[in-house]
């Protein structure tokens, strides 16, 4: 399964509790459209932490970085490239 | 008459062009409203309500975040002499439609921006819509428009009214809902004398000045975040608006580069900036008043917040049916007395009664009772929970607490079982009125858990039909197509029975200890 594919079924089955792909969009912001609040953001980047191995720095969690699933899959990349 | 309205449009005239309002980022064009800009969309919208026949008294929905456009159309449903519901915006379509039906608003501004709002628009419904966002390229989608009354567009293509409606002490403003089940919505009534006269006890008891900077993050649809907007406009600041806590730096972060003068939270924002805001590597030494209200802060948070924010904290405790605010601790006396919520505010009396009406002795625990201009007139349209709250002029507020010989009141909890996470109040029936529908419980218990950055977390407690197994997953999608995200229980146990007295009424201190024990 690609990043990207584990890091929306983890939004999915966390926070709108569904599998259904068509239930988010790539881009939906998630705070916006009220999907994630502020203790739930915590729990994706430790998700992230485990799941794929990297450390998120604090000045690091901005809504560029972790608001949408595009938005966390170029954000997990940049990590791993660096 | 004075009033509210009479007051901030004192200000507008002092006021003009200095920025009301400026959203994320620094102040620019096209970035900040000004009072006087402000204050024009206000009579636009009210000449926009007049066109479209508005009666006095008639109710006006809103559902927007906070933004420039929530507050023209506060303002602007006044001026018309119409009575403004301002809604949870992440409540759900069946909240809005037992609310929209209960107040029977004709009219609604909304925020189509979230996909629950969008599904307002799916179907025919007896109130009429008003789009009060326009996406960032300026277009109102197609599908939108069959079904939009109007967009902000032509709201502000109308020619502003000249003056507002007259009104008196009386008359009703606001409608605000709190909790409460299908059946029996309850609207707290806020008349223009209540707003008037909770903004002055609150001015009276803070030190907002002109030209303060303050960095608003309370949802402006609660009755804190209602309280904070109509103080510092009345008071001439600047109101710099956050309208999240998901990224605690960014908060902080402005705090410092905005050289923030004010700013207020619940006892959550204070946990969630000082655990993940990076507080101390931020200079915050432009903030001259920090305020705390919406449910008691634990002493340790508090010393916290003295340490690493400002000294100038101000506790505070206040009731939607009582417009905003109570009673206040100033920052001066927070060392000497603290892990009270102060003193009654100007115009605000408080009495702390036994359960038989007398009055409790110094330190003696009763439910504290409130009365002044402040206190709301009732629930719209709910005679039994009016007679039940509001009694011979003074509102039961359902708070247990004590006063100290000095008159301190410190609060001990609440009299009924309402859950309070993060800043809201929730009522354990909503959330087992909306489980108990799914087909295979039989029965269901929700109670609130300690939790120690919202104050308490919700735990349903289910017990399964026979023959039925416990699915986590489907009753938390049940909940989170019916309620709003921060009602979802975090935690959904399967029981074999809930434990009840004689009289089959259900004992939830049980599975609390159920809970505790099984963690």
């Amino acid at each position: 399964m690609s990043a990207k594919s584990k890091i929306k079924l983890y939004i999915l089955e966390n926070y709108l509790f569904t599998d259904d792909n068509s239930a988010l969009n790539d881009d939906d912001s998630f705070m916006a459209q009220g999907i994630i609040d502020s203790t739930g953001i915590l729990e994706v980047v430790f998700f992230l932490e485990e799941e794929f191995g990297i450390k998120v720095a604090d000045e690091e969690m901005i809504a560029a970085n972790l608001d949408s699933v595009n938005s966390l899959v170029k954000f997990l990349e940049r990590k791993q490239a660096a | 008459m004075d009033s509210l309205l009479a007051r901030i449009e004192q200000r507008v005239t002092q006021a003009g062009e200095q920025p009301c309002f400026v959203m994320g980022g620094p102040v620019t064009i096209g970035n900040a409203v000004s009072y006087a800009q402000l204050w024009r969309q206000a009579r636009q919208v009210a000449a926009f309500l007049q066109s479209y026949h508005l009666s006095k008294g008639d109710r006006v929905a809103l559902v927007a975040d906070n933004s420039p456009e929530y507050a023209a159309v506060f303002y602007g449903v006044l001026l018309a002499g119409g009575v403004v519901v301002p809604m949870n915006t992440s409540a759900k379509l069946r909240d809005f439609d037992n609310w929209m039906a209960h107040c029977g608003a004709r009219l609604a501004f909304v925020d189509f921006t979230p996909r629950e709002m969008q599904k307002l628009l799916q179907e025919p419904r007896p109130t009429r819509f008003i789009a009060t966002n326009r996406r960032a390229d300026g277009v109102v989608p197609d599908e939108w428009k069959s079904a939009l009354q109007a967009d902000w567009d032509t709201v502000l293509e109308t020619n502003p009214v000249a003056a507002a409606t007259e009104t008196t002490t009386d008359t009703l403003a606001c409608l605000i809902y709190t909790s409460g089940t299908t059946g029996n919505p309850k609207g707290v009534m806020i008349s223009h004398g209540n707003l008037l006269a909770n903004v002055e006890s609150i001015l009276a008891a803070l030190p907002i000045q002109p030209g303060d900077r303050f960095l608003n993050v309370l949802p402006f649809y609660y009755s804190y975040g209602n309280s904070v907007l109509h103080t510092h406009l009345v008071q001439g600041a600047t109101l710099y608006l956050e309208n999240s806590l998901m990224y605690p730096n960014a908060v902080v972060a402005r705090l410092q580069s905005e050289a923030i003068t004010g700013f207020a939270g619940v006892p959550s924002t204070f946990a969630l900036l000082l655990s993940r805001g990076k507080v101390t590597e931020h200079d915050l030494s432009s903030l001259r008043y920090v305020l705390q209200a919406g449910g008691a802060m634990a002493v340790p948070l508090i010393r916290e917040v003295q340490e690493k924010m400002s000294r100038s904290l101000y506790v505070m405790y206040g009731q939607t049916e009582a417009t905003a605010r109570l009673t206040c601790l100033p920052a001066s006396q927070l060392d000497a007395k603290m892990g009270s919520v102060g003193l009654p505010i100007p115009g605000v009396t408080i009495e702390v009664r036994r359960s038989d009406g007398t009055l409790c002795a110094a330190d003696e625990e009763g439910e504290l009772h409130a009365r002044g201009g402040n206190v709301a007139q009732g629930y719209w349209d709910n005679p039994a929970a009016t007679a039940e709250t509001f009694v011979d002029g003074w509102l039961k507020t359902g708070d247990l607490g004590r006063a100290d010989a000095d008159g301190f009141l410190y609060l001990l909890g609440r009299r009924s079982d309402m859950i309070k996470s993060g800043a809201n109040r929730i009522s354990p029936l909503e959330i087992e009125e909306v489980i108990n529908e799914i087909p295979s419980i039989e029965e269901v218990a929700v109670l609130g858990m300690p939790d120690a950055v919202l104050g308490q977390t919700i735990a349903a407690f289910v017990v399964m039909k026979p023959n039925q197994t416990l699915d986590v997953r489907a009753i938390k999608k049940y909940c989170l197509d019916n309620l709003a995200s921060y009602k979802i229980p975090k935690q959904i146990l399967a029981v074999d029975a809930l434990p009840k007295t004689a009289s089959g009424k259900i004992q939830k201190h049980r599975l609390a200890e159920l809970i505790e024990e099984k963690s």
